[in-house]
This record gives structure tokens, sequence and C-alpha cells, in this order.
């Protein structure tokens, strides 16, 4: 009998997988799916710790083929964030791993986008940008390129919406964006993100093979191949195994602590890229749009934003965990009230 | 000459943000204090400053709660609607009014007694001077009325709590208004407060506060909120009542409180909450449900537990933001599409509001649904009496909630979604549990949580959720029952309508017909509502809104037979029910048979 692969926490990666897709076979969403078991598994996540949350769309059923340990929550378009936020009010120690679409978050989504942003979240928002509406057969989406053309129809002739801009300008804790293509890439990143405390966008190009991968649309495969602009080598290295391989070498690196001890270590490789910058990040974004390319990596981090929980000083045990004494006032309080509005 | 004691209207006529709510519970808390049954109504613009608005004052030992019909005393401060003001009134009213608005004052049929209210108040504080002025009508109705000096000095001490120098000025203002009228008006006034034994346990709250406290006792873990007319002070209630009762003794919550960016996003996090395993709230108004109602259907149908407190105003649209109805009760029985429905706790007064505030999450998370809480603007913003708050009589009912591994082995045939006790009621796990876990959906699903579109078990899935609902009827809160011998005419109401249904039924009685009343409060529907009806010849259905919402719901869910035995009076123009033009209907209505 061969002997499974066991990570930290000694499960093999089938305890991470999820049902069969019913995606279009190729499709880039599958790809991330695959991706987001690698990394729960690589970093070690107890999977009944995970709540698996969507929208709608062909993005949002995809929490049902993967991590099939963890209770999720397909739940109304666009509005994925408030039911997050409520559980995580709840529930502080659960991980959040989401995923949306290009419709679900920059159409009818945009404002719990917003405000999930501004609350700092503690959640990982996964954008499976395809700038199609799929499920509804080809429709535009407001992310979608000026002059970028799908299969059919003619070509986009409004401005986009650039998710990681908006989410950078809004003071986002972690904003990368990534190819479903470049699966090391976007491993280190969803590993990194899930290690990340706070709100931890990843905005990820996923073409759509059925309606836009033709080569004039900006998402093809094709397209995306020949025109990211990658900014850095990641290498994302645990907390529990200080010792994994690396591809960055040392010496010619930045590094980023992670919330949970990892860290992630960059090499520049693109234009000359500074994650904590801002404005750099969002000179970069500018820069790739007006070339017609697409940057990605890192874009934008910051670990000093406190999360939507610490700004409410809950008690350290999670809501869902307190027992009656603690949710309900004992009888004298009652009696106590009673007598304040008598007056007395 | 015998006064009339403990039975006139005051209205009081002012602008919008001179700081007369001050003066005017003032008013009515020292007749409150001086045990005379008395109501208040405020009728305020939708506005922060300069529309008018009117309170109005009723003080009668028959406890009747409605707004009079006519004005016994009227106060004008108001230059906007003095001249309506004036012609509104009956021959014989007594006006009291404020010479310094330099109005004519045309009613030679009433008394008119002026007071140089502002310039009196600029010798106070000429800062202040506008909102002084107010006190001195406080003043010249306790001078007319006889209320004792010492209620008005408690109500006054607990309106202004411990700001003294408030305290100071306000007293001086009432005095000075209280000696100017001894002093300039010989007129003795007909009506009089006259003291009655008090409750000492008694107080007056306003509804949002009672539902407000009701939810911190019924262990709400997550309060969402968007600011919307009449419902913000129950949040704020909240928010203001959570450090003294939900504090840890570090000084950490036990609630979290989120103001969210519209009602769409504050239902969501109700059902986050809810689907987590916490006790998730909000509260809004008609606006705002209409916009929850995509979520709604979700919590339906994933079956998420979840409270929405309806503070009800008038609608349509926009509407009448500050003024009172009954608008709501179909939109929240079946809110969302396709086929639903939901359980509805209606309070009609604040001991309910206090009770129906904590029983809400016992419901939802019994039937692992939405609940909602219907109040309305006259309910929720006026003041109302009690004798206190009774602590919950049974502990928390958190449902079928599967905890561990144990529990779960023991039941072979689990599913999320799978009836095993027959009662409609499945079983849930949740989410950091590790316990079966599933994808919740809004999408069809089966026993097991999986996706599916096979006609039979989406029918199935329906049938139970009918179940699951009905199955509730008889664990709500049952139907108040008031029963004459003679079983003539039955009326059937609920909410706010309690504050008028005394006097309607006496108006009724006077006729000489014999009225016995059901006051429902909750959907859907207790059974003993239908023996109600069928015990009586004839059934009128009482409501505050256009279209008779409650008679719609009886005619679709009563048996065939007692539906011709019921009929509606419904009727809606912003205002608090008046006892006359409800009864003055229901004569009408019998007659036309």
């Amino acid at each position: 009998m061969a002997v499974m692969k066991l990570n930290v926490i000694d499960l093999e990666k089938s305890e991470y997988t999820g049902g069969k897709s019913s995606l279009c076979p190729g499709c880039g969403h599958d790809q991330i799916s695959n991706v987001i078991i690698q990394a729960a598994w690589e970093n070690g996540i107890s999977p009944e710790g995970i709540a698996k949350m969507s929208g709608i769309g062909c993005s949002s059923k995809t929490p049902a083929y993967f991590l099939g340990k963890s209770h999720g929550f397909n739940t109304v378009h666009g509005r994925m964030p408030s039911v997050t936020t409520g559980a995580n009010m709840v529930n502080k120690d659960l991980s959040f791993i989401a995923v949306s679409g290009d419709g679900d978050t920059a159409s009818i989504g945009i404002g719990q986008f917003i405000h999930a942003i501004r609350r700092n979240l503690d959640m990982v928002y996964i954008i499976e940008n395809n700038g199609v509406y799929g499920l509804t057969k080809g429709q535009y989406s407001a992310t979608v390129e000026k002059g970028s053309k799908k299969k059919k129809g003619t070509a986009n002739k409004q401005a986009p919406i650039d998710l990681c801009a908006m989410a950078i300008n809004l003071g986002c804790s972690f904003v990368a964006r990534s190819f479903s293509g470049s699966k090391k890439q976007l491993t280190t990143l969803m590993r990194a993100a899930m290690s990340h405390r706070g709100m931890a966008v990843i905005d990820i190009i996923s073409p759509c093979v059925t309606f836009a991968n033709n080569d004039e649309s900006y998402r093809s495969y094709n397209y995306v191949k020949e025109n990211d602009e990658v900014l850095h080598i990641l290498d994302y290295i645990p907390h529990f195994s200080p010792l994994e391989e690396v591809d960055v070498p040392e010496g010619e690196f930045e590094e980023i602590s992670l919330f949970d001890g990892s860290t992630l270590r960059i090499e520049t490789v693109g234009p000359d890229h500074d994650p904590s910058d801002a404005v750099s990040a969002l000179g970069a974004i500018h820069e790739a749009e007006k070339g017609k390319r697409h940057v990605t990596g890192l874009l934008y981090y910051d670990s000093e934003v406190p999360t939507a929980t610490d700004s409410l000083a809950l008690t350290e045990t999670p809501l869902v965990s307190l027992g009656e004494d603690m949710l309900r006032p004992s009888e004298e309080k009652l009696q106590g009230v009673n007598e304040a509005l008598r007056g007395n | 000459m015998v006064k009339i004691a403990n039975d006139f209207v005051v209205n009081v006529a002012t602008a919008n943000g001179t700081g007369s709510q001050s003066s005017n519970l003032i008013l009515m808390q020292s007749m409150f204090e001086m045990g005379v049954p008395v109501s208040g109504k405020n009728l305020f613009p939708s506005n922060i400053s300069g529309l008018p608005t009117w309170f109005i004052i009723r003080a009668s030992d028959k406890g009747y709660q409605a707004p009079g019909d006519e004005t016994n005393i009227q106060v004008l401060m108001n230059k906007d609607t003095w001249v309506e003001d004036l012609e509104k009134l009956s021959p014989g009213a007594i006006v009291v009014y404020n010479q310094d608005v330099k109005l004519p004052v045309d009613r030679e049929d009433c008394t008119l007694l002026g007071m140089p209210m502002t310039k009196m108040a600029r010798a106070i504080n000429p800062k202040l001077a506008r909102l002084m002025a107010n006190m001195y009508y406080v003043g010249a109705l306790a001078h007319l009325l006889e209320i004792d000096d010492s209620a008005i000095e408690k109500s006054l001490n607990a309106q202004f709590k411990g700001k003294e120098k408030a305290i100071e000025m306000n007293t001086r203002a009432i005095n000075e208004g209280k000696e100017y009228a001894a002093e300039n008006w010989s007129f003795v006034c007909d009506y009089c407060v006259e003291s009655r034994e008090k409750d000492t346990d008694s107080f007056l709250i306003e509804g949002n506060e009672a539902v407000a406290l009701g939810c911190i006792f019924g262990g709400v873990s997550m309060l969402s909120w968007y600011p919307i007319t009449p419902s913000s002070s129950l949040a704020e209630a909240i928010i203001g009542w959570l450090p003294e009762l939900r504090e840890d003794t570090d000084g950490s919550s036990t609630c979290a409180v989120i103001q969210a960016e519209d009602e769409l996003a504050a239902v969501g996090m109700v059902i986050g909450a809810g689907w987590a395993g916490g006790r998730g709230m909000t509260c809004t108004s008609g606006p705002g449900i209409s916009l929850m109602s995509e979520f709604i259907g979700l919590a339906y149908f994933s079956e998420v537990p979840g409270v929405i407190w309806d503070v009800n105003r008038v609608g349509p649209s926009t509407g009448l933001p500050t003024r009172t109805q009954q608008g709501d009760l179909t939109l929240l029985y079946e809110a969302s599409h396709g086929d639903t429905q939901h359980i509805v706790l209606i309070p009609g007064n604040v001991d309910e509001c206090f009770e129906f505030g904590w029983r809400g999450f016992d419901y939802a998370e019994r039937y692992q649904t939405m609940v909602f809480g219907f109040s309305d603007l006259d309910l929720g913003m006026n003041r109302w009496v009690t004798s206190g708050f009774e602590y919950p009589d049974q502990p928390m009912d958190r449902g079928k909630v599967i905890r561990t591994q144990d529990d779960l082995d023991a039941m072979p045939e689990y599913g999320r979604y799978r009836d095993l006790d027959g009662d409609g009621i499945a079983y849930r796990t949740l989410p950091g549990s590790g316990l079966e876990p599933i994808l919740y959906r809004g999408t069809g699903h089966d026993e097991d949580g999986v996706y599916s579109e096979d006609p039979r078990v989406y029918r199935e899935a329906m049938l139970r959720l009918k179940k699951k609902i009905n199955g509730s009827r008889e664990t709500l809160p049952p139907p108040i029952i008031r029963e004459e011998e003679v079983k003539e005419i039955g009326i059937l109401y609920y909410g706010s309508m309690e504050n008028s249904i005394v006097e309607i039924d006496d108006l009724l009685e006077e006729t000489g017909l014999s009225v016995s009343t059901c006051r429902v409060r909750a959907l859907p529907l207790h059974p003993e509502i239908e023996d109600f009806i069928e015990r009586h010849d004839k059934c009128i259905v009482l409501e505050i809104n256009r279209d008779g919402q409650l008679y719609g719901i009886l005619r679709k869910e009563i048996p065939i037979n007692l539906v011709e035995k019921l009929h509606s009076v419904a009727f809606s123009d912003g205002m608090p029910p008046r006892a006359s033009v409800y009864a003055e209907m229901v004569m009408d209505k019998l007659q036309e048979d």
C-alpha cells in the first residue's frame, strides 16, 4: 500500500477535497479550487475550523467542490460579505474562505465588498474574475477592460472597475492579483492570505473557456500568459516548518511576517514595487492597464489594521460558545432595571 | 362648581426642535406621578427642526388611551399652525397661548388665556428663551389643572437627571408661569387632575425600549441595524443598555453591534450569525423589510434562525415616515418570493414588547426560521405604563442543535433536512463543530443538503416547511380573549389597537350590542382564534390599514363556512386610532347586512 503524504496535522490531502465539479471542462475556477485545497492542506488548517462562503454565480458554486469537511454557505447574489460578517461576529475563531465572482463582487455586490473591506473583516476574499456572467450565458461584467472582446458580440466599451485598486484605496490589509494558470504564484499567495488576519483580497484572472477564451479577450489563457507582468518571485515559509525548500535565494529578498508566524519571502523581478506602499501599488496597476497587461503578485499589505471584531472588544470566548449564564442577565439585574426605570 | 377630574384632552402645538418634548413629557409624567391614567401621543414631522409638532395628552380615569375626539385645552406656541389649530377647536375649549407670537386669537366662544412666555423666558436666559418658553405652559397648566408641585418637581428632576443648572432654570420658569396664571387669569378651569392611588411599581416606557430590554434578556449576541424611523431608538436602546447588562467582568461585551451599510447587509448579518449558532437580530421599518425580502427567503428555505423587529410606519414607499400604521402584516407573514410563511409576534403593550423580545429568539431557534416582532410607531415611540418587566419563566430554548459526536452517532439517519421527529423540524450542526458539515444553500436541496432539482425532493421539502411552521401555531402566544356571555359581536384586532379597544368596546356596548374581543398575538393563527369566530354571530376584524390585512389572512386560513361571519373594518390616516372613528365604522358595517 502506498504511503499517503500527511500534512502538519496528520491529514491526507483527500480530507480537503470536495464534490465533483459541474463547471465547464477547463474552467479556471476549477484550477482555483485545486489551489484552495492545496493551500489549506499545506498550511495544515483544520478543515472543521474553516467556513466556506460564497454568493451566486459560477464561482460561487465552487465551495461544493473543495473542503468537503467544512461547513459552508452559498448565500444570495452579491451579499456574501454580510453573511460572513454576522458569522464572524459570533464566531471569530472560524477561518472564512470566501469565493465570489466579478459579477457577484463588482456589480450587485460592490457595496458589501466595500464595507467588508472598511471593517477589515477577517476573511480570505477570492474573486474568480473572468469578465463575463457565465450562468446567464456570457454577458460582460463590470471588470472587463475597454476593448476586450468575448467570443461573440461587440467589444466592451465601458471603463472597467479594478477591484484591486479599489481595495487598496479603501485601505484593505492584503491585496493580491494572480492568474488561475499560475499555480505556484497563486498557491503561495493563497497560503499567505490564509495566514493573514484581516481582509485578504485575491483577484484571480480565471478564463471562461466557454464565453471568453478567444484571443481578443484580455482574460483568455493565451492573452494572460503573454501579458502577465509578474512583480515578484514569492515563497511561503510556514511557521511550523522554517526549513521548507524555497526558490528565492538568501540575501536577495524582503520578508513579510504574517499573523500566524509564517513568512512570505519576496524577490522583486518586475517593476520595482514595495507592497507596503499603496501609491506604488496603484501606479503598477495603472501602468499595466495602460499597456493592456495584467500585473500579478502581492500588490499591497498592511499588518496594522484592526479587524472588525478587534474594534468591538468582544469576549475572548467566541459568542456562540457562551452559555445562558453569560447571555441572559440575572433576575437581580432585571429588578435593577425596573427600579431604575421607576426612578428609584 | 363640580370639576371634571381626570377626563380631558390637552393638545400642545409647537414647532419641531424647540425642546417642547421635555415640557410635554414633564406634564404627562407629573399626572402619572399623581396616579392618574394618562397617555401621550407625539405627532411629529419627518424633519429636524421647524415643522409643526403636536403632543396630545389624555387623562382618563376609565383608562382610555386613544386620542380623544375633542381637545379640551389647546396650547398654542407655533405661529405656523396657529390659525388652523384655533379653527379646529369646539366652542368652550380653553386656549393657553404665547402672547409673544403676536398673532390674533379670534375665538370669542373659547376661553383665551395669554402669557408673554418668550419675554419671561428671556429674563431667565436670553439665549435659551425659545426653549425655556415651553416651560411656561407647563406652569400655566399646573395652575389650571391643579397639578401637585411635588409631582412636577419629581418629573422635572427625572427629565433633566443630574443637570443641576437645567433643573434650576426650568423650575424657575414653571413657577413663574404658575404665578403669572394665578395673578392674571381670574378664570377657573372646569377640568382638574385629582390624585389617585398610584401603583408604586408602575412606570412609563416606550415600546422600543421595552423590546430592546427583552432582546437583551433573550441573549441577543449580534445586533446589526441601519437607521430608520421609527426603529432607530430600538437599536439605540440596546446599545445604551448593553454596557450595564451584557459586559463580562473584564469589560468585554457578550453582544456584537454593527451599524450596517443598508438593510440588506443588516439582515445578511442576522442570517450569518444564526447560521453560525448565534442569536442575531435587526430592527427596521417597512422600507427595510422590502429590501430584506430576498434574504428572508434564504433564511426560510435554508432554515436559519434570526429575529427582525419591524416598527411599522405609514407606507407604501417612503409614506409618512413619522406616522403610525399596521400596514406591514401581510408583508411580514409572506415576505420573499415563492411560497413562504413566517412567524410573526405581535405585542399589544410594553409588557409584551419585553416578553416577545426574549421569546423571539427561542421561537427562531426552535423552528430554525426568521421570526418577526411586529410593533408600530405608536407603540414603539410613545410611552406606556407597566408595573415592571417579568423575568423569563423558562430557560433559553436553543432548538435542535447537535453539539457532540456522541449525539450525532446516536442518530444514524441524520441528514440536515431530514425530519427524524415527525414535527417537520430537522436537526442542525454548527460551523466549526466538524459534525456532518454541509454547504448551506438557497438552491433546491435534498434531505442531506445536497443540491437537487428533483421534483419530488423539492415538493417534499416545501411540504415539510409548511408542516414545521404550522406546528408552531399552538406554541405561539395565544390570543387574549375577553368574552361576553351573549356572543353577538366578536372583534378581532391586534397590536397597538389595544390602546383604543376598551373605548371602542364601550362605545359599541352603549348602543346595546354585546361585544367580545379577541386580540391576535401571533401568526400563524392560533387554533383558539377559529373557535372564537365560531362562537360568535358576527365578527369584525379591526385594523389600522386600508385593505384589512389580517382579514385577508383569516379568510384564507379559516374554514370556508366561517368566512361569511367575518367583516373587515380597516382605517388608516396615519394617526393613532381614535375610538369613535372605528366604533362608527363598526356600526356602519353591522348595518350593511
